[in-house]
C-alpha cells in the first residue's frame, strides 16, 4: 500500500508540474489568432513563414485573375509604344532586384511592404465591388476578387505583427512609422487608381503582390536565416 | 538546236540576275526571352532574309521608369541572334520594350516591339547531378533519388523558392509516373519491384514561373535476386496445395470410416448373453455364471448342442423304450423343435427332458437308429454342468411315476432345490404345461386340470404342432406325456 500511495502522489505531482509549466513555456505549438491578448507563443520564423505563405497565395490568386482577364479582354499585349499604364503604387520606391533588396535596411524594407499593402486596401475593395456588379464575370472570378481583398487585409495585419515582434526583439528599431498611423503611407495621388481600368489594376496588383512576397522572403532570410532559406 | 541553246542561256542569265539582287533585310522576329534565376535574362530573335548583303542586327530596348532607348549590353554570351542582360541591366517588376533592327547596306528592318517583365519569364535550368541508389531491403527494395538545384540559382537568400518534380518510368514503357518533391532535393521511391530498370528525371520551378526542362535521364537496375527464390517458393506452394487437395479427397472418400474413428459409436446398454433372470434368481454362483456366459456368447450354441447330443436321444422306437429302465424313459418328441435364433433369457427354449446323467446316455447317443419325430429338446442343465450355456437355471425333479392324470411321483434323491417342477417361470404361463395344483408330499405332485381354453389343442392328437400355431409363441415344442419330464396338457391316456 505505501508503494501505491507513493506512486499516486508522484503522478499527481508530475501532473501539477506539467500543468503549471504549460503556462510559462515558450515553444512551438498553440496558434494565436489575431487580437488575442497575451499570446506570445509563436516564434518569429513561424510568423514569417505564415505571412510568406499568405503572400504566395495572394499572388497566386492575382495571377489567376489576371490571366482570366486577358482571355476576356485581349488588351495591351498589342499595345505599341511605351506602356500607357502606370500603377498608382509606382510612387513608392521599391527595390527592383535582389541586390537592391538585400542592400535596403530592414526597417525600410518592412515599411515598403506595409506601404504596398496599405495602398491596395481601397482599390481592391472597389474592384471587388465592380466585379460583383458586372454580369460578364462568373462567380468564380468574383469570389477570387473578394478573397484577394480579404487577403490583403489579413496580410497587412500579419506583417504588422511581424514588425511588432521584431521591434520587441530589438531586431529593428522603432522607426517604422506605418504602425503608428497607416494613413500617412497612402500615396498622395491615391485617386489615380480610380482612373485605372480593371485589367490594369489587376496587372499592377499582380506585380505588387510578387514584390511583397519576395521582400518578405528576403527579410526572413536576413533575420532568421536558418529556417528553410 | 540553236534556239534551245539560246533559251537555256537566257534562263541562266535571268537566274543570275535574280540571285544577285540585293535588298534591304527582312524583318526579324523576337522569339522569346528567358530568365533562369530571376536576376538576369536573355532574349532571342529570328532574323529575316538578309537581302544578299551582310546584315547586322541590333536590339534596342526601352524600360519603364527609365528614360531613353538603350542597346543590348551583350550580344555574345548567349550565342547568335541573342541578347544577354546581366544583373546590372536587369530590373524586375518593370516592363521592357524590345525591338530588333536588321540593317544592311540597302536598308533596315525593325521587328515588332516585344513587351516583357522579368517576373513573367522565369524558367530555371534543369536540376543537375541526379543520382539514384537502390536500398536493398528484405521485403521490398526502394530507390533513393538525389539531385542538386540548378547551379545558377540562389538558394541561400530566399530570393527564389525552388520546387521540384520527378517522373519515373519502368523498363521501356512510355508511362511516366510523376511525383512532387516540394522543396526537397531528395526523394524515395517505394513502389519498385526487383529486376526492373527504372529511369528517373527531375525538373524544377521557381516561385510562380515556368517549369524547367527535364533533367538528363538516370536509370538504375534493381537486382532480381529475389526472383530466383520465387519459382522455388511457388513450386513448394503448388506441391503442398496438391498434397492438401489429395488428403482432402481421401478424407471425403473415407468419411464414414473417419467418422467412426473420430466418433466411435457408443454401445447401447443391451448386454447379450447375460441372463437377467439368472441374475435375479440370486446366488453368487448364478451371477458369476451369468456374467461368464455373456462373455463368450457366440460359441454357446455349438457347445450346447453338443451337450444336447451327448445327453439326449429321443426316439419312438419301442425297442429303446423297452431296453431301458423305467427310470430312463424317453419321451417321444416330435420333430417340431423350433429353436429360437435369438436366445434371450426371457424366451423359453423348449422344455427339456431331464435325463439322468448316465453313461448310458452317451451310449445311446451313438446309436444310429433313425428317429422319427426326433428333435432337439431344450436341455436345461444344472448349474454345475453347464459352463456356458444360456440356460435357465431351474431345478428339476425326476418324475418317478405318474398316477392318474394329475398325480406325479417325484424322485426323492434328486435335486438341490426343493422338489418342484419348474414350469417356465415367466409371466405367461405356457399352455403346454400343467400347473401343479398341490404338492402333497415330497414325492407326490398333484396337477391341475387343464383349462377349457386348451381343450382345443387337445383335440389334435399327440402331435401338437397345431397348438403352437394358435399362440404366437416361438418355441413350440410338442411333447407327449410320458412317465418322466414335463407333463403335457394333452390328456394322456389315463395312466391310472
Amino acid at each position: 500500500m505505501p508503494g501505491t500511495i507513493r506512486s499516486v502522489s508522484l503522478v499527481s505531482v508530475v501532473l501539477l508540474v506539467c500543468l503549471s509549466s504549460r503556462r510559462t513555456s515558450v515553444g512551438a505549438a498553440p496558434i494565436c489568432t489575431n487580437g488575442q491578448v497575451g499570446c506570445h507563443v509563436l516564434s518569429l520564423d513561424n510568423l514569417f513563414d505564415r505571412v510568406i505563405q499568405h503572400s504566395a497565395r495572394m499572388h497566386g490568386i492575382s495571377s489567376d485573375l489576371h490571366s482570366e482577364f486577358e482571355q476576356y479582354f485581349l488588351p495591351s499585349k498589342n499595345q505599341i509604344g511605351r506602356v500607357g499604364r502606370i500603377c498608382h503604387t509606382s510612387t513608392i520606391i521599391t527595390p527592383n532586384g535582389k541586390e537592391n533588396a538585400q542592400r535596403m535596411a530592414r526597417e525600410q524594407l518592412t515599411e515598403v511592404i506595409l506601404k504596398l499593402l496599405i495602398a491596395w486596401r481601397d482599390p481592391l475593395w472597389h474592384f471587388h465591388q465592380s466585379m460583383a456588379h458586372h454580369h460578364d464575370f462568373n462567380n468564380f472570378s468574383s469570389n477570387k476578387a473578394l478573397e484577394m481583398n480579404d487577403m490583403v487585409h489579413e496580410l497587412r495585419q500579419g506583417v504588422e505583427k511581424v514588425a511588432e515582434k521584431m521591434q520587441v526583439l530589438g531586431i529593428i528599431s522603432n522607426s517604422v512609422t506605418s504602425l503608428a498611423s497607416p494613413e500617412v503611407l497612402l500615396p498622395s495621388d491615391s485617386a489615380d487608381w480610380r482612373l485605372m481600368k480593371d485589367y490594369d489594376l489587376l496587372y499592377c496588383f499582380r506585380r505588387d503582390s510578387n514584390k511583397v512576397q519576395n521582400y518578405l522572403k528576403i527579410l526572413k532570410c536576413r533575420i532568421v536565416p536558418d529556417h528553410g532559406c | 538546236m540553236r534556239r534551245d541553246l539560246r533559251g537555256a542561256l537566257l534562263l541562266l542569265l535571268t537566274a543570275a540576275v535574280q540571285s544577285s539582287s540585293m535588298s534591304a533585310p527582312g524583318k526579324p522576329v523576337l522569339l522569346s526571352c528567358r530568365s533562369p534565376e530571376k536576376e538576369t535574362f536573355t532574349c532571342w530573335w529570328e532574323p529575316g532574309s538578309d537581302g544578299a548583303l551582310p546584315t547586322t542586327h541590333h536590339l534596342y530596348y526601352e524600360r519603364e521608369r527609365l528614360e531613353g532607348t538603350y542597346e543590348c549590353p551583350d550580344y555574345l554570351s548567349a550565342g547568335r541572334n541573342s541578347c544577354f542582360f546581366d544583373k546590372n541591366h536587369t530590373s524586375i517588376w518593370v516592363d521592357y520594350y524590345l525591338t530588333v533592327m536588321a540593317s544592311n547596306a540597302l536598308g533596315n528592318a525593325t521587328s515588332d516591339p516585344f513587351k516583357m517583365d522579368v517576373m513573367e519569364i522565369v524558367k530555371p535550368d534543369a536540376p543537375g547531378n541526379v543520382t539514384l541508389w537502390v536500398e536493398e531491403r528484405e521485403a521490398s527494395p526502394c530507390v533513393h533519388v538525389r539531385w542538386m538545384p540548378p547551379s545558377n540559382t540562389d538558394t541561400k537568400s530566399g530570393w527564389v523558392t525552388i520546387k521540384y518534380e520527378l517522373r519515373v518510368k519502368k523498363d521501356n514503357s512510355n508511362n511516366w509516373k510523376e511525383y512532387t518533391s516540394g522543396t526537397q532535393t531528395h526523394f524515395s521511391l517505394y513502389s519498385v519491384s526487383p529486376g526492373g530498370v527504372y529511369t528517373v528525371q527531375v525538373r524544377c520551378l521557381l516561385d510562380h514561373g515556368s517549369w524547367s526542362e527535364w533533367s538528363n535521364t538516370t536509370f538504375v537496375k534493381i537486382s532480381n535476386y529475389l526472383q530466383n527464390e520465387r519459382p522455388l517458393s511457388m513450386l513448394i506452394s503448388i506441391l503442398s496445395a496438391i498434397l492438401f487437395i489429395m488428403a482432402g479427397l481421401i478424407l471425403i472418400a473415407k468419411r464414414k470410416s473417419v467418422k467412426q474413428w473420430v466418433l466411435p459409436p457408443v454401445p447401447g446398454p443391451k448386454i447379450r448373453g447375460i441372463n437377467s433372470q439368472l441374475l435375479q434368481s440370486g446366488g453368487s454362483d448364478n451371477v458369476g455364471n451369468a456374467l461368464i456366459i455373456k462373455q463368450s456368447f457366440p460359441p454357446i450354441y455349438f457347445v450346447w448342442e453338443d451337450q444336447m447330443e451327448d445327453y439326449l436321444i429321443v426316439t419312438e422306437n419301442e425297442d429303446w423304450l423297452s431296453s431301458n429302465s423305467q427310470k430312463r424313459k424317453k419321451s417321444l418328441i416330435p420333430a417340431c423343435f423350433h429353436f429360437d435364433s435369438e436366445i434371450h433369457s426371457k424366451e423359453s427354449p423348449c422344455h427339456q427332458n431331464d435325463w439322468e446323467k448316465d453313461e448310458e446316455m452317451s451310449q445311446v447317443d451313438n446309436n444310429n437308429k433313425p428317429f422319427t419325430n426326433t428333435g432337439y429338446v431344450d436341455f436345461q442343465r444344472h448349474v454345475e454342468n453347464v459352463q456356458e450355456a444360456d440356460v435357465k437355471h431351474v431345478d428339476y425333479s425326476r418324475v418317478k411315476e405318474v398316477k392318474g392324470d394329475n398325480v406325479l411321483f417325484l424322485e426323492k434323491e434328486k435335486v438341490q432345490s426343493s422338489g418342484y417342477m419348474d414350469f417356465q417361470r415367466q409371466e405367461r404361463i405356457p399352455e403346454d404345461y400343467s400347473r401343479v395344483k398341490e404338492v402333497e408330499s415330497d414325492h407326490l405332485v398333484v396337477l391341475q386340470k387343464q383349462n377349457a381354453a386348451d381343450m382345443s389343442c387337445k383335440d389334435e392328437g399327440n402331435h401338437y404342432t397345431d397348438c403352437a400355431l394358435h399362440k404366437p409363441r416361438k418355441p413350440h415344442v410338442c411333447t407327449e406325456l410320458s412317465d418322466s419330464g414335463y407333463v403335457d396338457t394333452i390328456p394322456a391316456p389315463p395312466l391310472m
